[in-house]
């Protein structure tokens, strides 16, 4: 059987249905507002960084020495990656994939137009491995060349156009021709930047450069994300035994940057979304003083028959989370009907949607939506339960 | 506290009786914004187990405070209440909450039933404060047709009922939980006379079946019932 002080809660709140129901609407909304924000902010958050984990898998490698020239004035090279610790990084990593990178900056000519770019010198079975291709195929022949989409639209390349490659005015320039065109990179986060850069079969670079033994880069592609970190250890083990000879970079520093950033602002909106609940806890400590005011007879009553003041309170707190309990069940629901909408609308991939991380907004609201009318129930309850019986009784 | 029982019990082996309630001294004083007013001017008084009491006297004379006093509703400002060989004024909130709901038993002239609760629920009420749980042993329904309340009412509010059956209902409320002490004010103030009667009847059979009968009123023929008439004025006993 249920406790009486509980039934009288109830009745008390069915009595006064309406003015009970407004009251939890206002919880209802501070539901909505805190548990749709947050599931907006999770959803953001876990889109971002699924998104941007595709990037950072990746390790990158460069030597750590710095080659000084012999000769006075000349500007200090990178030494780059020999091939003994190519092999080395490659031992290392595993069943990892490894690719090395060759790449510097050149001048080239298409048509009458010249231009400036970097050229990418990479083994044509590597390139699949961490670029799609657009328009075309990858480098079939040995002159093959695939171009960046910057450049693509600047120059208006096709697939079977000729570059030149080389400073204007050189005589007997080497030519590659266009095989595939790649999407936009943007900033890649594992260092190639292809979006302005011409990419040639590693032999044709290494004909025309040299340094067929030494890589200007080299990237390693985790397949799960969450080893990088062991992996990292086991190249830095392997390579840097004596000294620092190469060093070992990877984004996931940026994605934590970036996923942080994205817990202010989920923060922030929850924060706005806390407003909306703060005014509610005012609307419940009204209704709550209102019925305490009501009630200041039956009080009376109550306390001179024996009742203890921490069941009189007990009463008022029942009802205080009676209201709490209505606006965060109805809150609740409307929350996931609310929060999937808008998570729909506004990142338009509901993927993550039913995932702990966001789904769980939707009871953390709940229970901040009762916490709140508990809370807001403490001062009238209390007062309720400190009224002088003889005071109260006389109220009619 | 022992000290003081000792003490009660010695001058109640000096009477060959305890009395139920004992004041001694008892003043109250209201500290108003015109000044002081004494409600209650130095009043002595023993009350005995199993009597009959009627507290009279014409507006102002303080038999409203003296309720308050005898239903531990409120505390002396100077002198010694003892109920039950309890000193009052040294019990704390809680040791007083819990006699009013044990050992008195109060029957107010409007009733004062609660009005979201049923009937049967009025007089459940206070074994829920007493016990923590619902009455499972029929005690409350069994009360309820013993002050001749009818049967079929007790699933209704208050505001159903008509004033006899109300005082009906508090005075069950009043009895169930077996109080020694049944604190009347004005019992028939708001019922007819032929209900009023009825009322009075029944409480002087709750007296015939040992209970102490404290009754406050203004009305004569209600205060006949009573053995004993305890008249005050001004704040003081001026007839016992």
């Amino acid at each position: 059987m249920r406790d009486i002080f509980f039934d009288l809660s109830v009745r008390s709140v069915r009595l006064n249905f309406m003015r009970s129901l407004l009251a939890s609407i206002g919880i209802v909304i501070g539901v909505v507002a805190i548990s749709s924000m947050g599931m907006l902010g999770a959803n953001m958050q876990l889109s971002v960084k699924q998104q941007l984990s595709i990037d950072v898998n990746t390790i990158m490698i460069s030597s750590d020495v710095v080659r000084t020239s012999t000769t006075a004035g000349a500007p200090s090279t990178s030494q780059g990656v020999t091939k003994s610790q190519f092999n080395d990084i490659k031992n290392a990593a595993g069943t990892n994939v490894v690719i090395p990178i060759h790449r510097t900056n050149t001048q080239f000519t298409i048509g009458s137009t010249d231009g400036r770019g970097s050229i990418y010198g990479l083994e044509p079975d590597d390139i699949e491995k961490f670029l799609t291709i657009r328009v075309g195929e990858i480098p079939r022949g040995a002159n093959d060349a695939v171009v960046g989409s910057n450049l693509a639209t600047n120059f208006n390349l096709v697939v079977g156009t000729r570059i030149k490659i080389g400073p204007a005015n050189t005589e007997n320039r080497p030519t590659v021709r266009v095989s595939g065109i790649l999407p936009a990179r943007g900033f890649a986060s594992d260092g190639v930047n292809t979006d302005n850069a011409i990419i040639v079969p590693d032999t044709w670079y290494t004909n025309q450069y040299g340094d067929k033994d030494v890589y200007d880069q080299v990237n390693v592609i985790v397949k799960d994300v969450d080893t990088i970190g062991a992996v990292e250890t086991a190249i830095d083990e392997k390579v840097n035994r004596k000294t620092d000879v190469i060093r070992i970079n990877d984004a996931s520093g940026r994605l934590t940057s970036i996923t942080q950033t994205l817990g202010t602002i989920t923060t922030f909106i929850l924060a706005i979304g806390g407003i909306s609940l703060v005014v509610a806890a005012v609307s419940i400590f009204n209704v709550m003083m209102m019925s305490v005011n009501e009630r200041v007879h039956e009080i009376g009553i109550l306390l001179s028959i024996g009742t203890e003041k921490g069941e009189v309170r007990r009463m008022f707190l029942y009802e205080a989370f009676i209201l709490g309990l209505i606006g965060a069940v109805v809150g609740g629901i409307c929350s996931l009907v609310i929060g999937y909408s808008v998570v729909s609308a506004m990142i338009g991939n509901t993927t993550y949607f039913f995932m702990p991380d966001s789904i769980l907004y939707v009871p953390e609201g709940m229970v901040i939506g009762i916490v709140v009318c508990i809370v807001s129930g403490l001062y009238p309850a209390w007062k309720a339960s400190n009224m002088d019986p003889i005071d109260a009784l006389r109220s009619e | 506290m022992d000290n003081c029982k000792t003490e009660e019990e010695m001058k109640g082996s000096e009477m060959g009786e305890n009395p139920l309630i004992r004041l001694v001294d008892v003043s109250k004083v209201y500290r108003l914004e015109s000044g002081d007013f004494t409600a209650l001017n130095h009043v002595s008084l023993d009350i005995m187990e199993n009597e009959f009491v009627a507290i009279m006297g014409p507006s102002g004379s303080g038999k409203s405070t003296m309720l308050n006093q005898l239903g531990i509703l409120d505390v002396p400002t100077t002198g010694e209440l003892s109920i039950d060989g309890k000193n009052v004024s040294h019990m704390t909130n809680l040791e007083r909450t819990h006699m009013r709901r044990d050992t008195i038993g109060y029957v107010f002239q409007k009733f004062y039933l609660i009005p979201l609760l049923s009937a049967y629920e009025n007089v459940e009420y206070p074994l829920i404060l007493r016990y923590k749980h619902r009455d499972t042993t029929g005690k409350a329904a069994a009360v309820l047709k013993s002050v001749g309340f009818d049967e079929e009412m007790s699933s209704h509010r208050p505001s159903q009922l008509s004033g006899g059956q109300q005082q009906r209902v508090a005075i069950a409320r009043a009895l169930v939980n077996d109080p020694k002490i049944i604190l009347c004010d004005e019992p028939t103030g708001n019922l007819d006379r032929k209900t009023g009667i009825q009322i009075m009847d029944l409480l002087a059979g709750l007296h015939q079946k040992g209970k102490t009968v404290i009754l406050v009123t203004h009305d004569q023929k209600i205060a006949e019932y009573a053995h004993r008439t305890i008249q005050l004025d001004d704040g003081r006993v001026v007839g016992s």
